[in-house]
């Protein structure tokens, strides 16, 4: 299950992700990312409420960072719990990705 | 669409010359058991973390080899981790290398010679039938490799499983790998099914290492 948020914060447009991102949630999250930057310059994935995240649901969370990429989009990843943030050092996501502690907003 | 491990084999093919790069070793045997994995994770069958594999869907895929691969591990309960599965795979594993390399004949890219040297030994030669498919994934590799962009997943799959096989040197110069060592190490730690196939050709070759020193 995977429970997905949308509110605008100081020009950051926050999607935030809750319950679990994994092959069966990976194309929903990796939609709703898409999704907003289709709409806004600056985005944030808020994965404070992220429980447990797989391979497939980093792959969404890169392949929505290459998106931005491709737009000059600004994405960022914030307030990872501590499980989650665990999976994002051991991949070395923090070599591709915006990653703050705290919201960007 | 080509597989990952299609793909893989048809960069091992010499175009020049349609012999065979690879030798068969058991760091290549590893690293083709991680294509088919990474081939079942992109059809969205199967899901990893750090540490464990599960099946998401056991609907067959229509590739004989993945489908073989997907039945062997939905019928296995008890083997819950990538390293696990890596492992019961290449001890199980059949010619990954020969079942892709029928396929891309079959698929029109190659074609099969076999002829004799000295009258005896069997000499077998794959010349492109169509040279674009593996250009296209020369093409891919380099772009991951020489551009800092965030790659598609696919990509980043591609450059691990070449990396392990150790093809990446018929795609890019020695002085172009060696400016990009770090890019590649970036983008091979990604994924948990690479990661995990490094492993275990490190303890691997370790394992060869210390039999070679007991028997000298």
């Amino acid at each position: 299950m995977i429970q997905l948020t949308q509110e605008t914060r100081s020009g950051w447009y926050v999607v935030g992700v809750r319950g679990r991102a994994d092959g069966e949630t990976a194309d929903e999250l990796e939609s709703a990312l898409r999704a907003a930057l289709e709409d806004h310059s600056k985005v944030a994935a808020d994965l404070g409420g992220l429980d447990y995240i797989s391979s497939a649901g980093l792959r969404a969370v890169l392949q929505a960072a290459r998106a931005a990429e491709g737009k000059n989009a600004e994405f960022a990843v914030c307030a990872l719990s501590p499980p989650v943030k665990k999976v994002f050092d051991m991949s070395g996501m923090h070599h591709v990705l915006r990653i703050h502690g705290e919201l960007p907003c | 669409m080509l597989t990952m491990l299609e793909e893989v084999v048809l960069l091992a093919v010499d175009e020049k010359n349609g012999q065979l790069r690879s030798t068969r070793e058991f760091g290549t045997a590893y690293a083709l058991v991680g294509a088919v994995f990474f081939d079942l994770a992109l059809a969205r069958k199967i899901d990893t973390d750090l540490e464990t594999v599960h099946i998401v869907d056991t609907t067959p895929t229509g590739n004989a080899t993945l489908d073989r691969v997907l039945a062997a591990m939905s019928l296995r309960k008890d083997i819950t981790t990538v390293r696990g599965w890596i492992e019961e795979m290449f001890l199980r594993r059949q010619d990954l290398e020969g079942e892709a390399l029928a396929s891309l004949i079959e698929r029109g890219v190659l074609r099969h010679e076999l002829s004799k040297r000295l009258w005896i030994i069997d000499v077998e030669r794959f010349p492109m039938e169509d040279k674009k498919p593996q250009q296209h994934v020369k093409l891919r590799l380099a772009q991951a490799i020489l551009t800092d962009q965030i790659p598609d997943t696919r990509d980043i799959m591609l450059v691990s499983i070449a990396e392990q096989c150790g093809l990446l040197g018929y795609v890019l110069s020695s002085a172009e790998l060696a400016n990009r060592r770090e890019r590649v190490e970036m983008l091979s730690n990604l994924e948990t099914i690479s990661r995990t196939v490094t492993a275990a050709i490190l303890n691997l070759d370790a394992s060869l290492r210390q039999t070679m020193t007991k028997v000298v």
